[in-house]
């Protein structure tokens, strides 16, 4: 029961108060690349959620039995991101066959989940701070939904954006630079809600 | 010995995964035009974007939907090596319903 309890507590303090984005700076990339349509970043959630998810129930097991075992842990970097290609390869052929129109708006974002480092920063964080499999999931799962939480209200911010006057300069990826900055002000006001 | 052992267990996650993504690329077969690849072949295939699209087989696409008119969007192509067998290519293969479109220079 306790477990339980610890299980739902990790996945909401990976996803409120040690956000991804917004506290941690992870996934910056396709955060500010795709969060102009709420469409292609709810895709982008969910493919990033899928390959979180799944990256850390193949890499764990990975991590404890082969690597560790075989006295070569320093190449988990290595071997994550090989997992983890494969793992955005396999999302991608999904996309295409899927949602052909997922897959155009989403463009050369999808591939680069590969080098999304909050995939592999969560991946390697849950090995290196030794967290056991049902942690090491939850972290994941919290990390990869306020992945999503966060690039959906981004986007929906955004699109509300272009209805209004900005200045010249600001227009585009800088006025939505200062939204991101107001969003992590907003975020760390949930720091310390649960202690 | 250690270093064996390191080598064979990424030489075998390496096939494992390959096998996957090739299974996985059986299951989700995209049906797509053949001439697209045909037309990416015949591009410089450096995938610089300097075209404004995500790559080389992206601008592919584009010439062989008639989305771009012009070749010269591709700027690392050379005329004699790339712009004109594509446009040659092009005009010798229609589209299914027999419609050609054409890109000029």
């Amino acid at each position: 029961m306790s477990y339980l309890v610890a299980f739902l507590l990790a996945i909401i303090s990976s996803t409120l108060i040690d956000n991804v984005v917004l506290s941690r700076f992870y996934g910056i990339c396709s955060f500010i690349g795709v969060g102009n349509k709420t469409k292609s970043s709810i895709g982008m959630g969910l493919a990033v959620t899928f390959v979180t998810v799944f990256a850390t129930i193949i890499c764990w097991p990975i991590y404890n039995f082969l690597l560790i075992p075989a006295e070569i842990p320093y190449m988990d970097t290595v071997v994550f991101i090989l997992v983890i290609a494969s793992l955005v390869q396999i999302v991608g052929y999904f996309i295409k066959k899927k949602s052909p129109s997922l897959y155009k708006t989403l463009g050369i974002y999808l591939p680069l989940i590969t080098t999304n480092c909050a995939v592999l920063g969560v991946v390697q964080g849950n090995t290196d701070s030794g967290l056991d499999f049902g942690m090491s999931v939850a972290n994941a799962l919290g990390t990869s939904i306020g992945f999503f939480i966060v690039i959906f209200l981004f986007a929906c911010i955004r699109e509300r954006l272009e209805g209004y006057k900005v200045p010249k300069a600001l227009k585009g990826v800088p006025i939505a630079l200062f939204v991101a900055g107001l969003m992590a002000m907003a975020f760390l006001g949930l720091q310390g809600v649960a202690g | 010995m250690n270093i064996l052992y390191g080598v064979l267990i990424l030489l075998g996650l390496g096939v494992l995964l390959a096998v996957g993504i090739v299974l996985f690329s059986k299951i989700f077969y995209v049906k797509e035009d053949p001439r697209i690849d045909d037309v990416a072949k015949m591009l410089p295939g450096i995938n610089c974007g300097a075209c404004g699209k995500a790559g080389c087989r992206d601008l592919a696409e584009g010439l062989v939907k008639g989305e771009i008119k012009k070749v010269s969007q591709c700027k690392a192509g050379k005329k004699d090596k790339n712009y004109d067998p594509i446009i040659e290519y092009l005009s010798n293969h229609p589209d299914e319903d027999g419609t050609t479109h054409i890109p000029t220079i």
